[in-house]
């Protein structure tokens, strides 16, 4: 489904920003779309955590913290 | 009768907060039906006369919920025919994160219960320069608004007038239509579903529609014809009601607010850089632990030597009191010493939870668990299960009641299983005795043996919890898919409050829930010592005395030599006997197998039990009791019983088995069953036994 063009949240690296595109889980989907994170919000990567672990993002006032295989389900234009 | 109010709102919106402002200490924990999630329960009046019973609903980001826990949430607004169906809601916003917080407020007020607005943080967004046009948001969305702060008590009393005056119009109050538009299909399912289950309201139906596989029984084939004949596609038509939540929403809130540029994200930042960074977040991790630790176990001990101090003076004043007969006994032995026997925990519970809940508070816990989430994972653990371990050092229980804040269920069962495996304080005591004899006091290197052994049970206790994790991680089963995904919340200084009420919260659910358990097992386990079939105590007496004399024993020595024949005549002593059979294998005779029936009561009691046994008298006398167990050969080879094989399988023993009442009786109140307790028993006990049989059976071979 991904296209080549096409990066996923866990591929954005700390400092940049990126816009989500769509989500690619249901149960992500959910939680973020609760939380306020919706299709066309500007994430920006914050950190990564150590050890091949999550990352920390923020969108608007909010902070996340999420992990690796979850951000993979998050596909940003 | 009293009024119903739920507090609702999304998780770090200051619910609690202002749950303890409104009911101070006047509140309860239990369970909420069913599931493992705290409810928690109190009381307040909110005019001179009028009582109100106020529920703490789990936080929650909408009626779309992830998790069991989450469903909770659902549940009590579906339930309209349920007793504890709420007749006002107070829905707290955190005024910073208003646009955020909305989408939950939104769907409550479409479901046409009686709901007041808090927006919460007063004191924040003034600091922020945050400016709210409450009037503005009263009049878009029709219902009343306060302002208050959770932290001070600011606008608390308005708030009690505002819920007095929406009591008032409850019984003529009428459910407004939802404001959330419908499209054909959602409007054509939850029609349908309104008439035929007969459900108040429309919004409620469409929830209906979402959550029947969980919310009702399954294969309602009613309801799944209905679905079917619309093409309703769950998944769909909850992002576009969300969306279109958002979409209406936002630009009210835009309006409502006046907002200035805020400098604390930027110094939340800079600490996040310190707290998750990948090698000062684990050493800053280390040293709080560290600190935490200690906290438990130095300076609890003073406290913990004052009870103990001060039941035993009870117990010697009360039984010099006390005509010497059986209910003496039990007063002083059973009941007194069950008693000491709970009190004693309460330092260590009080402290572990007084720095946790601070740390929880200024925001670090939920960063700590992200930094360490990834190495929990590997062992079907979570980030938050590396604090339970590390403090089930010090004592398993207040641990495992520390388990409460892990969102996934079977990450939480996991914690609770394994935590009693890694040693704590108690293990001590028994680690010394047994290390002292049987490995030598000398040094290899810059390493004392002794030392080095100790260090050695504390890491089998260590990997024995990491594998047996692993093994959880593999045969528990559940639905529920474990997430991270969480909001880390803003760095803040902690309400005491807060934190005191949690501290009181923890020691009364204790003392009033585990205690009962951990009573009545003393009283059995004191019965067991002391009662032998027919007159078998009396006769034990009388061969002592008889001993005693030809042998010309002082008093001392007599009582002593009277109780260790009377500990074997007894229950506990035929019972040490009868299990000889099976503990033989690992090197254990019926002597020990008594001693390991009453640690039970706690692990330390081994080396009173050891002491009765062999007549020493005072188990502080510690070297005495070392020799004598030295000395102790077995009646027919002639052989040292304490052998280098049945040290080693006791110490082994005494590092995997499961030998505590307490942590049992703690872990039946946060599981709410007696399933987990059982099975924790029943593979600790298994481990222990099958490692020290292996020793046993290799070292003396």
């Amino acid at each position: 489904m991904k296209l080549s063009s096409q990066k996923v949240l866990s591929q954005i690296l700390p400092g940049e920003i990126g816009i989500i595109f769509e989500f690619l889980d249901s149960g992500v989907a959910t939680k973020l779309l609760s939380m306020g994170v919706l299709p066309g919000s500007t994430i920006e990567v914050r950190r990564y955590a150590p050890w091949g672990g999550g990352m920390i993002i923020k969108v608007d006032e909010l902070v996340i913290a999420l992990r690796k295989d979850e951000a993979e389900t998050i596909s940003i234009k | 009768m009293a009024l119903k109010v739920v507090i609702a709102g999304n998780p770090n919106c200051g619910k609690s907060s202002l749950f303890n402002q409104l009911t101070g200490l006047n509140q309860k924990t239990a369970n909420f039906p069913g599931v493992t999630v705290e409810k928690k329960t109190g009381e307040f009046y909110f005019s001179k006369t009028e009582k109100a019973i106020l529920t703490d609903l789990p936080g929650a980001y909408s009626l779309y919920p992830n998790t069991k826990d989450e469903r909770i949430v659902v549940k009590t607004f579906l339930d309209v025919l349920d007793n504890d169906f709420p007749d006002v809601v107070i829905y707290v916003a955190d005024v910073n994160k208003l646009d955020k917080h909305f989408l939950l407020f939104t769907q409550l007020k479409d479901l046409g219960i009686p709901i007041i607005l808090v927006l919460n943080m007063k004191d924040l967004a003034q600091k922020e320069g945050l400016r709210i046009d409450t009037k503005k948001i009263e009049n878009q969305f029709g219902i009343p608004v306060c302002e208050i702060s959770s932290r001070t008590g600011e606008g608390i009393e308005d708030l009690k007038k505002s819920i007095h005056k929406l009591s008032e119009e409850i019984s003529s109050f009428s459910a407004p239509l939802p404001d959330y538009k419908f499209s054909p299909i959602e409007r054509q399912v939850a029609s349908e579903i309104q008439l035929e289950f007969n459900v108040q309201g429309i919004y409620r139906a469409l929830l209906i529609a979402h959550h029947k596989d969980w919310y009702l029984d399954k294969n309602n084939s009613k309801i799944d014809h209905i679905l079917a004949k619309h093409g309703f596609e769950p998944v769909h038509f909850q992002v576009k009601e969300t969306m279109s939540r958002f979409d209406w929403f936002t630009p009210i809130i835009a309006r409502s607010i006046k907002k200035t540029a805020s400098k604390a994200q930027n110094l939340a930042d800079r600490i996040d850089s310190l707290v998750i960074h990948k090698i000062a977040g684990p050493i800053l991790f280390l040293i709080i632990m560290v600190l935490v630790f200690q906290a438990i176990f130095a300076l609890a001990s003073y406290p913990m030597d004052w009870i103990e101090m001060l039941f035993a003076f009870a117990g010697s004043t009360l039984s010099g009191w006390l005509p010497n007969s059986w209910i003496s006994n039990l007063i002083t032995d059973g009941l007194l010493a069950g008693l000491g026997g709970i009190l004693v925990f309460i330092p260590q519970i009080a402290i572990l939870f007084f720095l946790i809940t601070i740390l929880e508070e200024i925001g670090y816990m939920a960063r700590a668990a992200f930094l360490f989430d990834r190495l929990m994972q590997t062992f079907g653990l979570n980030g938050r299960s590396l604090v339970a371990l590390i403090s089930g050092g010090a004592c398993a229980i207040p641990a495992i009641m520390s388990t409460r804040t892990i969102p996934s269920w079977k990450e939480r069962m996991i914690t609770i299983m394994v935590t009693p495996l890694i040693s704590c304080s108690a293990r001590i005591p028994v680690y010394t005795l047994l290390i002292g004899f049987s490995v030598p006091a000398i040094t290899v290197g810059i390493f004392n043996l002794q030392g080095l052994a100790f260090m050695g049970l504390y890491l089998l206790g260590i990997i024995a919890a990491l594998v047996s994790a692993i093994v959880f991680k593999w045969i528990l089963k559940t639905e529920d898919r474990s997430y991270l995904l969480l909001e880390l919340p803003n760095y803040r200084t902690p309400v005491m409050r807060n934190v005191f009420i949690t501290v009181y919260e923890k020691v009364k659910s204790f003392t009033l829930e585990a205690g009962r358990v951990i009573i009545l097992i003393s009283v059995i386990l004191w019965g067991l010592a002391n009662y032998g079939p027919g007159d078998t105590i009396e006769k034990a007496e009388e061969l002592a005395l008889n001993v005693a004399s030809e042998q010309n024993l002082d008093e001392q020595m007599t009582n002593d030599l009277i109780a260790s024949y009377q500990i074997e005549a007894s229950y506990a002593g035929i019972l040490g006997k009868s299990i000889e059979p099976v503990i033989a294998p690992l090197g254990f005779d019926w002597k020990m197998g008594i001693a390991i029936i009453t640690s039970f009561a706690a692990r330390e009691v081994f080396v009173g039990t050891m002491a009765t046994i062999y007549s020493i008298g005072s188990a502080d006398d510690e070297a005495t009791l070392k020799e004598r167990m030295e000395k102790e050969v077995h009646p027919e080879t002639g052989e040292k019983v304490y052998s280098i094989a049945t040290s080693f399988s006791l110490l082994l023993f005494y590092v995997f088995a499961m030998q505590c009442m307490s942590t049992l009786a703690v872990v039946k109140r946060e599981t709410n069953s007696w399933k987990w307790p059982i099975i924790q028993f029943v593979f600790m006990t298994l481990l222990a036994f099958l490692s020290s049989f292996a020793a046993f059976q290799l070292l003396s071979a």
